[in-house]
């Protein structure tokens, strides 16, 4: 079964889960949470692009896809010239200061390797990140247009 | 889907170290460090004074922001799968020592914080912020003016059937102002429209531009119905008995040679009055360790209230740890999360070495 990392961003109540834990994990959070136009929360991180990008940017090859379709790095390839950082639509890529290379959203590959689920969706209390399978990711998307509809036709 | 707060392991990986942890508080801060604690096979036992886990995650914050068995699914994980033992409607003082705080009308059990401290390796208090300041005015003792914790608490007590809907503060067909403007100023106030009020008015003393909910969610409430009324605060509460109205100043704003927000200045001479039923303060709730914690030399915060800590979440007592909004006062559901988190590796360090 193939699982994706999934934020359903009008779900986001801004909280800063999602960042806290990511820091706590890694120390420098590899998602941010935004407050925009007035306030709107907007989690910012890697989305796991099915046809990423950044992989085919990347000059050096750094960029691949583990077994279960997640963007990773490889350091010891990376040059840090940042062409993936110019083409990502949604700034999922971070400099390490140390090792010069691109640093990113790994979808917690340690965890996932012992078969358990990344941090922020494991914890955001607003269901606006989810990590499942690719149907129930959908079916809960319907499921919330569903919802919205239903109260928006109560407002009529 | 649920929030899974042991995610850093599977119950079989486990190892059990035979070390004893009391957590006081399972809202956020107090959940996450139980996870963190039993994935490093500590023994968990948790105190909430309330009849379900979850803190303000569930019994203030709206359903439609977060989802009640979404956190409550996470806390059954805890207590099934890693045999954590939660004690509710635990009230957890220093000797006899009483106050009331929001959330205490479902307490059924007094256990004393000494005995708690005496019987486990280590204890962590994160039992957030559960008063809700009033500002002092006159008027503010009359019948019709509550704080926003407590508004909101009744309301999500009836939502989740733990109390029969006469009991919430019912403002239907009623004039209302909510005094602020946080999240919890317009979660009252949004709540207040659902109940059914005639009138809803949100004031504050800034512009929508300070307003530390932001343009965005004001806007919103604005759309759905609330009036708004900016750059005015309360002076005094009028009524025989029961609220009838309130009278209001309005403030210019001044800048602050330091740069921070512009602070409101009163016009003399602009007061006027606002016919209202009900007046809800919401105006930043209060940490609230456990009563009479400092008897036991936990040092407070004599201005704030809150629990002074080192980088590790000690406090000065000993084996007993502090986090989340009852050491920081009121703030995010994240950054509590991620305290929890950082005090239950401070506490697996602790008890490594004893």
């Amino acid at each position: 079964m193939k699982y994706k990392l999934y934020y359903h961003q009008t779900s986001c109540i801004g909280c800063e889960t999602c960042e806290r834990v990511c820091g706590f994990l890694y120390e420098r959070p590899r998602v941010h949470l935004y407050r925009v136009l007035g306030g709107i929360p907007v989690p910012i991180g890697c989305r796991h692009c099915e046809k990423a990008p950044c992989i085919k940017a990347c000059p050096e090859g750094a960029l691949y896809k583990d077994d279960d379709g997640f963007v990773l790095v490889d350091p010891e390839k990376c040059i840090g010239c940042l062409m993936c950082a110019v083409v990502c639509p949604f700034g999922a890529m971070d400099l390490d200061p140390i090792t010069k290379s691109i640093t990113k959203c790994t979808a917690c590959n340690e965890l996932r390797a012992r078969g358990l689920n990344p941090g922020c969706a494991s914890l955001c209390p607003a269901e606006a990140i989810m990590f499942e399978s690719t149907s129930d990711i959908f079916e809960e998307i319907r499921k919330k247009v569903a919802e919205k509809l239903a109260s928006s036709s109560l407002n009529l | 889907m649920t929030m899974n707060f042991a995610f850093m392991c599977k119950p079989n990986e486990v190892i059990k170290t035979g070390k004893k942890v009391a957590i006081i508080g399972a809202g956020p801060a107090g959940l996450a460090a139980t996870g963190y604690l039993v994935c490093k096979g500590h023994e968990v036992h948790v105190y909430d004074k309330l009849p379900y886990p979850g803190g303000l995650m569930v019994f203030s914050i709206p359903s439609r922001r977060i989802r009640p068995e979404h956190v409550l699914e996470g806390a059954k994980i805890l207590e099934e799968r890693f045999s954590v033992e939660f004690n509710l409607r635990t009230k957890v003082t220093v000797g006899n020592a009483e106050t009331h705080e929001e959330g205490d009308d479902f307490v059924e059990k007094v256990v004393k914080l000494e005995d708690i401290i005496e019987n486990y390796d280590v204890v962590l208090i994160a039992t957030g912020i559960w008063r809700s300041p009033m500002p002092g005015i006159t008027g503010e003792e009359l019948d019709g003016v509550i704080g926003a914790l407590e508004f909101l608490y009744r309301w999500k007590t009836y939502e989740l059937n733990l109390a029969p809907r006469d009991r919430i503060i019912d403002v239907s067909k009623k004039k209302v102002a909510v005094i602020g403007a946080g999240h919890s100023a317009v979660d009252a106030a949004m709540t207040a429209l659902e109940i059914g009020a005639k009138d809803v008015y949100l004031l504050y003393r800034r512009t929508i531009n300070e307003a530390p909910a932001g343009r965005y969610e004001i806007s919103e409430a604005i759309r759905e119905g609330i009036k708004w009324i900016e750059l005015v605060s309360p002076v005094k509460i009028n009524g025989t008995k029961r609220v009838s109205s309130i009278t209001l100043v309005r403030n210019r704003l001044e800048e602050v040679p330091s740069g921070g927000r512009p602070r409101p200045v009163p016009i003399p001479g602009t007061e006027f009055d606002l016919e209202v039923d009900f007046v809800i303060f919401a105006i930043g709730e209060r940490p609230t360790p456990p009563p009479g914690a400092e008897k036991v030399g936990i040092q407070i915060n004599e201005r704030y209230g809150n629990i002074q800590i080192n980088e590790e979440f000690r406090t000065s007592v000993k084996n007993v740890f502090a986090a989340g909004d009852v050491v920081t006062g009121p703030s995010f559901v994240g950054r509590a999360i991620e305290a929890g988190l950082r005090a239950g590796r401070s506490i697996d360090r602790y008890l490594a070495k004893i």
